[in-house]
Parts: structure tokens; sequence; C-alpha cells
């Protein structure tokens, strides 16, 4: 009996084993490859959204949703304004979302990094006319609280809690940009 | 049965989804654009492929009450190489599958095959019949997905790697008033509704045919 068990034990075992080796040696060899595309991702993001301003070096966010902030400066060396990295809720777990601003808060250009929203209704936020719904707004014009501050509400139906968890994200970094005060 | 039974009979007379009604997951997840059931199916494929050959060439060893876990095992293998594999090479993929890459693994197509046919059939066979199936899903998955997504968008989208590197067919006159229900989940279950009714209907009268002759 004990017999009996110790052989399907180690079969499983075996077969794990196996298994665990395989992966191994698999992700030996993609992880490089996922680290390169990670870091390229990430800094084609910040160069997209910086509008054409050389980035300075990269600080510390708020210690909650604001991961790190990076100021922009202009030719002269004075600051225009900030790339943040902004970490919010959607509907499939966190968004990670890289945006910049002016230094009076509104949106420079922001881009959605990371995500595991729903394909073709959430993910839509990964487009750039998503992102183009935010642009210029928060200084001297109100972010979109709701979809129906949106010119075409129907353009983010069918994603309600993306883009709530989106614009909340924009507005607490615009926010959060105002309180710097150019600094 | 014959070989060539094998390889084709996942494909219409036993096709997963329509005729055995698996893997409804991914099937009503994944199918919002045509390029997203493309990398589904392949995955699927792989998988698929990978383990009913596995365990069927370890039909033999493995004991009938360790089988539930070794299957398993071998299935999430095989999906963990897929996701790594898609994530180093093939980002946007990786990324438009999203949660329902790892999703895989539960995806009662592929146990189902290992519980019902490599577990009982040879190698080849069970090659065979993965290839079958997982292009039966592949093309089922593609059909759904054309269907939600010519008339819930407007458009066909055939490849879609960034947005510099895409081919997506606009559709005129749609894709200004798309039926967008079609692409929420509720339209899913629509449109398999009426497919599965469709096939089933369609089956019957083959039959019906066939009694007649």
């Amino acid at each position: 009996m004990i017999k009996q068990c110790l052989k399907v034990a180690f079969i499983l075992f075996a077969i794990c084993a196996v298994s665990v080796i395989l992966l191994a040696v698999i992700n030996q060899i993609t992880a490089p490859y996922i680290e390169i595309n990670t870091q390229r991702t990430t800094m084609e993001t910040l160069s997209a959204v910086s509008g054409g301003y050389s980035q300075g070096e990269q600080r510390e966010g708020n210690g909650g949703d604001i991961s790190y902030v990076i100021p922009l400066s202009d030719e002269s060396g004075n600051i225009v304004g900030y790339i943040l990295e902004l970490t919010t809720t959607g509907y499939g777990g966190d968004i990670v979302i890289a945006a910049s601003y002016y230094t009076d808060g509104s949106v420079l250009s922001a881009k959605v990094m990371s995500n595991s929203e729903t394909p073709g209704l959430g993910k839509k936020a990964e487009e750039s006319w998503y992102m183009a719904m935010f642009e210029g707004l928060g200084g001297d014009q109100a972010l979109p609280e709701s979809k129906n501050d949106l010119a075409d509400p129907s353009a983010v139906s069918g994603a309600t809690v993306t883009f709530n968890g989106v614009s909340s994200a924009i507005r607490s970094g615009s926010d959060y940009v105002k309180s710097l005060g150019g600094r | 049965m014959s070989h060539r039974y094998e390889l084709t009979k996942g494909i219409f007379k036993e096709n997963p989804t329509f005729i055995i009604m698996l893997g409804m997951c991914p099937t009503l997840g994944v199918t919002t654009q045509v390029f997203n059931a493309f990398g589904m199916g392949a995955s699927v494929l792989f998988v698929l492929l990978g383990s009913n050959i596995f365990i069927s060439a370890l039909r033999k060893i493995i004991p009938d009450s360790i089988r539930i876990p070794a299957y398993i095992v071998v299935i999430a293998s095989f999906v963990t190489i897929v996701e790594m594999v898609l994530h180093a090479f093939v980002p946007a993929v990786f990324n438009a599958l999203g949660v329902y890459l790892p999703l895989i693994v539960v995806n009662c197509i592929i146990l189902g095959r290992a519980e019902a046919f490599a577990n009982k059939n040879t190698v080849l066979d069970s090659a065979l019949d993965a290839i079958g199936m997982g292009i039966g899903f592949t093309l089922a998955l593609s059909l759904i997905a054309a269907i939600r997504e010519i008339f819930g968008a407007g458009t066909i989208t055939l490849f879609n790697l960034s947005e510099t590197q895409r081919l997506i067919i606009t559709i005129p006159g749609l894709s200004e008033s798309p039926v967008r229900v079609l692409t929420l989940a509720a339209g899913a279950l629509l449109v398999m509704g009426y497919l599965k009714a469709f096939f089933t209907w369609n089956s019957e009268r083959k039959a019906a045919k066939g009694e007649r002759a």
C-alpha cells in the first residue's frame, strides 16, 4: 500500500520536476527579452509624452498613486512641466499611466502603459485618440469627471469603469502638479 | 478511425465551440476583434498540441488516481511557455490577450481533449486531434469575432501590432453607427446563441437528408 502511494507520488513529482526544469530554461531565455521590451516601452512612452521637452532627473512621487515625477524643462532650463507615472484601478486591475502636464496643471499628453483591461472595450484606452480627450484640459478648463462631460460619451461606452479610473488618475495628477507650483 | 478523420473532425463535425461547447470563457471574452481571435486560437492550438502529445506519450505511466493533477501540471507548463514566449517576442499579442492567456490553463477544450482523447489514443492520433481541434477553435473564434467586429464596430482588425503596424479594414456606414451591443459581453452571448442555433439546424437538416437517402 505504502509502496503504491510512493510510486504515485514519485510519478507526480517527476512530472512536476520536468516541468520546472523546462520552464526554468525557457524563462532564462525569454527573461532578458521581456526586460528589454519593458524598458524600451517605458523609454518610448516617456519620450512620447514629453512633448519634445528635455527630461530632468526622476523624483519620488507622493507615495500613493503617483510613483515618480520627471520634470520637463525647455532649452533655457526652465521647468515647463512634469511627467507623472500614475497608478489607478480599472476594470481588470491596476492601470499604469504616464501623463505629462504643464506647470498650470493642464494635460500635455498621456499614455496608458500596463493594464489588464478587456480587449476591445477598456483596452481602447491605449489608443492615442483616447488620451486626446484629456489633452489641453486641467488648467483653465476642467478635466472631465464622468463620461457625460465628454463631447461624445459613446466613445467610451462599455468601458465606463476604465474611463473613470483613467480620468480620476489624470485629475489627481493635475492637482498634484498644481501643488508643486512649478518647482 | 482513420488519421484523416482525427484531423478533420474538430473542424466541423465535432467543432469544440459549436458542437462540443467547450472553452466558452475565451470564446466570449476575446472575440471583440478578429486579430485577438487569431492570437487566442494559435495559443490554444499550441498548448493543445503540446499537452495532447505529452499526455498521450505518458498515458501508460500516469496512474489513474493522479491523472487530473498530472494533466494540469502539463497544461499549465505549456501555457506558461506560451505566455513567456509571447511576452518576449510578440508583446502586442501578449498585451491584447491579457488575462485570457493564463486562463488557457482552465480552458475546458484542453483538459477535455486530454481526458476524452489523448489518454486513450496514440501520440500521432492525439497530435492530429489537437491540430484539428485547434483549427476548429480558431475558425469558430474568428467567425464570432468577425461578426461582432463588423457589426459592432464596423471594422475588421486583421493585424494590430502597434499604432503604426496595423491592418484594419474599416467598413463605411457601419463604422459611423455600429450596433455597439455586439462588442459588449451580451453581444457575445447573442452571436454565440444564433450561431449555435444555425449549426444545430444545419446538422439536423443533414441528418434528415441522410435518413431519406
